[in-house]
């Protein structure tokens, strides 16, 4: 098999080849990974969450079709149907957005590939390709299980085993389908904007197109209710969702292509079908006038674009070290396209926490009393604001320009450490706190809510301090070695320490709240941890060695010479 | 005073800079030259101490400068081989990063930062990113880095590279104004006519070796030759460069 799929690809032509290669290791930029970096073993520990994720929706799915009683059963599948399509759609999106702009031809590739005797058209093809793999094994991995267990079910339900061959195709159909109306609806806003706008004025919009882009699918995955019961989409207020989400959409044209789909609902269906059509072609067309004509502006944009003229005035943090790591942060994290991505992979939990905190308070009438609903989601969002900006920090900028940080280190470590904490407090912990803030202004009663923000706080620290531990490095400047963090164990580790220890954390706090001795005592255990941790850091930052480059754990090989 | 003794960098035991001393003195500007990969830039990189040295010492005003390497970074200014600079940050932006990790205060910062930007006719241009810079450009942005803070050692690895012919002229009298005052500056350079005009006396390193340590006037003298070019290719260059040169139009046209 692997020697037919090499003769196969060698029938391909060299620079086809070449090229293809070269884009698709784009997708990471290599240019910031440590030289001692593992990139296939970084690769496949996200397929591994993908495998793991399928795996886990492929159980509940076999789950809920044994146990549920016959007559929500169908409604329990028809919810599993879209919540699987809504999630792949998702994965889709946020691969789309992370190689943002990779289809499209930069400058980089207009400067180095022009000269040389390569047609638009091979430098397209290897370009689409490369996207193609990349959200291809996407789609795969997190399918491999429930989009084979879940047609099974499927078939099984509407009778013989035939219904199985029906159901399958349609299933992976329908799947491809949604994936690439996502994908060229993206290429086609993309497109549109590059022929319409000057170029300049394009890389600029482009940047706010991305986070926009990310915002929407997370926020349309968060907020939208799942309305996959007759009663719900019988509902005045349902239609317009019906009408405006892809999501619905694809699950309309499966359960049409699966004879299962209500026929006052094959307009929804057919809505998916006009607008696969539209993004395709428009995808298409917008790529294609894109490379004969952005290719040529490219060329002829000016090397030097002037600066904004207006505003240049940046805060005073306290100390020039402080200064100097929480601007040079932010304009990271504003103007890399890689580190705004990065961050806005975590943000989007905190903004979906936020929506669904949000919804949760659009629905009542009047002032709520606090409750776990609104205390979880707000330490989730300081937990992932604070541990994502931290995994932010680790991915440089530009390894080349960290010799001025060298030369110019005429302070001690801990100062480095105080700086990054500072950073850290200012960019995530204090706007969580803010935004949970103004979520809590309909909360009741005030001291409640109040000693929960206050209580917010002090954990932030606490989270902020932890990942300072072993950290001791200046914000987007160390190299980066994929596979430290290890992605399996953090995700699948976070998960049960969330159910474990959070869930009863946050209920002893709801009890503390209205007992205040208990409060006093929970303040004093936070505050006394904070205290100790930041002393650690402190105490090890003093003896410690700022680093620039990651280097892997030197690890002892027994050669068992003995006996 | 700067003082490197028998200091040696070997990698993976292969030497690059092997039992080089030399002394460059306050108020005379020090050429420092040799072929490529003679081990120049990895010995300014050991002066700077971006790389850690593989044996000897390195002295600033007669201390080893490990032993306050703080107090010696903040005397030092540096100007690399390379223009490589944090592209996403504007020339301003940059260069106010470097005054604040230097710990200037804001508004001395504030004052040179813009003096310099003026004189290297770079104002205009202050809040463009660094990315649409020119090498010109981007090699001033590192000059005034490495002058801001006033230091008393100057390291500048190739400091002409990129920039037009007037500012090349200002850089040229800069430097030689620089050691006037009192300031210890080792230079290193291809261009032997700068050298010639600009350095009291030259080390010349080949194969990481030291193969000379002298005043141009001295070494004149010494080995009957007229000018700085006929010494170095004398004592650092091996190849017959006529004959190479014809070598390497066959093959283009083979």
């Amino acid at each position: 098999m692997n020697e037919l799929v090499r003769k196969l690809i060698d029938r391909l032509p060299l620079e086809f080849r070449v090229l293809y290669r070269q884009f698709l290791l784009r997708v990471i930029d290599l240019e910031a990974l440590s030289i001692e970096a593992n990139v296939p073993g970084f690769l496949g520990q996200f397929a591994g969450v993908l495998i793991m994720l399928s795996l886990v929706h492929s159980t509940v799915a076999y789950i809920g079709y044994v146990y549920i009683p016959m007559l929500e059963r169908m409604a329990f599948l028809f919810h599993m149907q879209h919540y699987l399509i809504a999630t792949t759609m998702l994965v889709v999106g946020l691969a789309t957005v992370i190689s943002w702009d990779s289809t499209f031809p930069d400058r980089r590739d207009v400067m180095v590939l022009s000269p040389l005797p390569l047609t638009p058209r091979l430098i397209l093809t290897a370009k689409i390709t490369a996207s193609c793999a990349v959200l291809g094994l996407a789609i795969l991995t997190l399918n491999v299980a429930s989009g084979v267990m879940l047609p099974l079910i499927l078939g099984a339900q509407s009778g013989p085993a035939l219904g199985a061959f029906q159901t399958l195709p349609a299933w992976w159909f329908t799947i491809v389908a949604a994936s690439a109306f996502l994908y060229g609806s993206v290429l086609t806003v993309q497109g549109l904007t590059a022929l319409v706008l000057p170029r300049r004025i394009f890389l600029r919009l482009s940047a706010f197109l991305q986070l926009a882009a990310f915002g929407l699918f997370l926020g349309v995955y968060f907020v939208q209710p799942s309305i996959t019961t007759p009663a719900a989409w019988d509902r005045p207020q349902s239609q317009w969702i019906l009408a405006s989400s892809p999501s619905y959409w694809f699950w309309a044209m499966f359960n049409q292509m699966n004879g299962t789909l209500p026929a006052e609902l094959s307009w929804v269906a057919q809505r998916a079908w006009i607008g696969l059509g539209f993004a395709v072609s428009g995808a298409g067309l917008s790529l294609l006038l894109c490379y004969l004509r952005t290719m040529k502006k490219t060329v002829e944009e000016p090397d030097l674009v002037p600066g904004a003229g207006g505003l240049h005035w940046m805060p005073r943090l306290g100390g020039s070290l402080q200064d100097a790591t929480a601007q040079f942060s932010i304009r990271c994290l504003t103007r890399s396209r890689q580190h705004r991505v990065a961050f806005a992979f975590y943000l989007a939990f905190v903004f979906g926490l936020a929506f669904s905190v949000v919804r949760g308070e659009m629905a009542a009438p009047g002032p709520i009393p606090i409750s776990l609903d609104f205390m979880l989601p707000t330490f989730l969002m300081m937990f992932f604001a604070v541990v994502g900006l931290r995994n932010v920090f680790s991915l440089p900028i530009s390894l080349t320009a960290n010799w001025v940080l060298r030369t110019t280190q005429i302070r001690p470590p801990e100062k480095y450490v105080a700086a990054t904490r500072g950073t850290l407090i200012l960019f995530a912990v204090a706007p969580v706190w803010l935004l949970t803030a103004c979520l809590s202004l309909r909360l009741r009663p005030v001291v409640e809510v109040a000693n929960h923000l206050a209580v917010l706080a002090l954990v932030g620290c606490i989270v902020a301090e932890t990942c300072l531990i072993g950290f001791y490095k200046v914000p987007f400047t160390c190299s980066y070695l994929p596979g430290k963090a290890n992605v399996q164990l953090f995700f699948w580790g976070s998960a049960i320490v969330l159910v474990a220890l959070v869930i009863p954390c946050v209920e002893f706090e709801q009890r503390a709240l209205r007992d205040a001795n208990k409060f006093g005592f929970m303040v004093c255990i936070l505050v006394g941890c904070a205290l100790a941790l930041h002393a650690y850091n402190d105490h090890r930052g003093k003896s410690a060695v700022i680093h620039f480059e990651e280097i892997p754990d030197e690890v002892i090989t027994t050669l068992k010479l003995s006996g | 005073m700067l003082e490197l003794r028998n200091v040696s960098k070997r990698f993976s035991g292969i030497p690059a800079v092997d039992d080089v001393s030399f002394t460059a003195r306050a108020s005379e500007v020090t050429g420092y030259l040799g072929p490529n990969g003679s081990g120049k830039s990895t010995t300014m990189k050991m002066i700077t101490g971006l790389i850690e040295r593989s044996e000897g010492h390195i002295l600033f005003q007669g201390k080893p400068i490990e032993d306050d390497l703080i107090a010696y970074k903040r005397r030092m200014g540096y100007v690399p081989e390379e223009p490589y600079l944090y592209t996403h940050l504007s020339g301003a932006e940059y260069l106010t990063m470097v005054a604040q990790l230097r710990d200037l205060p804001a508004r001395q910062a504030s004052v040179r930062i813009d003096g310099m930007l003026r004189l290297f006719s770079l104002h205009d241009d202050r809040h463009a990113s660094i990315s649409g810079y020119s090498k010109g450009m981007r090699q001033k942005v590192l000059l005034i880095a490495a002058l801001m803070h006033n230091p008393q050692l100057i390291l500048l690895d190739e400091p002409f590279s990129g920039l037009d012919v007037a500012s090349s002229l200002v850089l040229r009298s800069l430097i030689q104004e620089l050691a006037a005052r009192g300031k210890v500056v080792l230079f290193s350079s291809h261009e032997l006519d700068t050298v010639e005009r600009i350095c009291s006396r030259v080390v010349i390193l080949h194969h990481g070796k030291l193969v000379a340590d002298d005043s141009i006037e001295r070494l004149r003298t010494l080995m009957e030759l007229p000018t700085l070019e006929k010494i170095f290719s004398q004592l650092a260059v091996e190849q017959d460069t006529d004959r190479m040169a014809r070598q390497l139009a066959d093959l283009i046209y083979e």
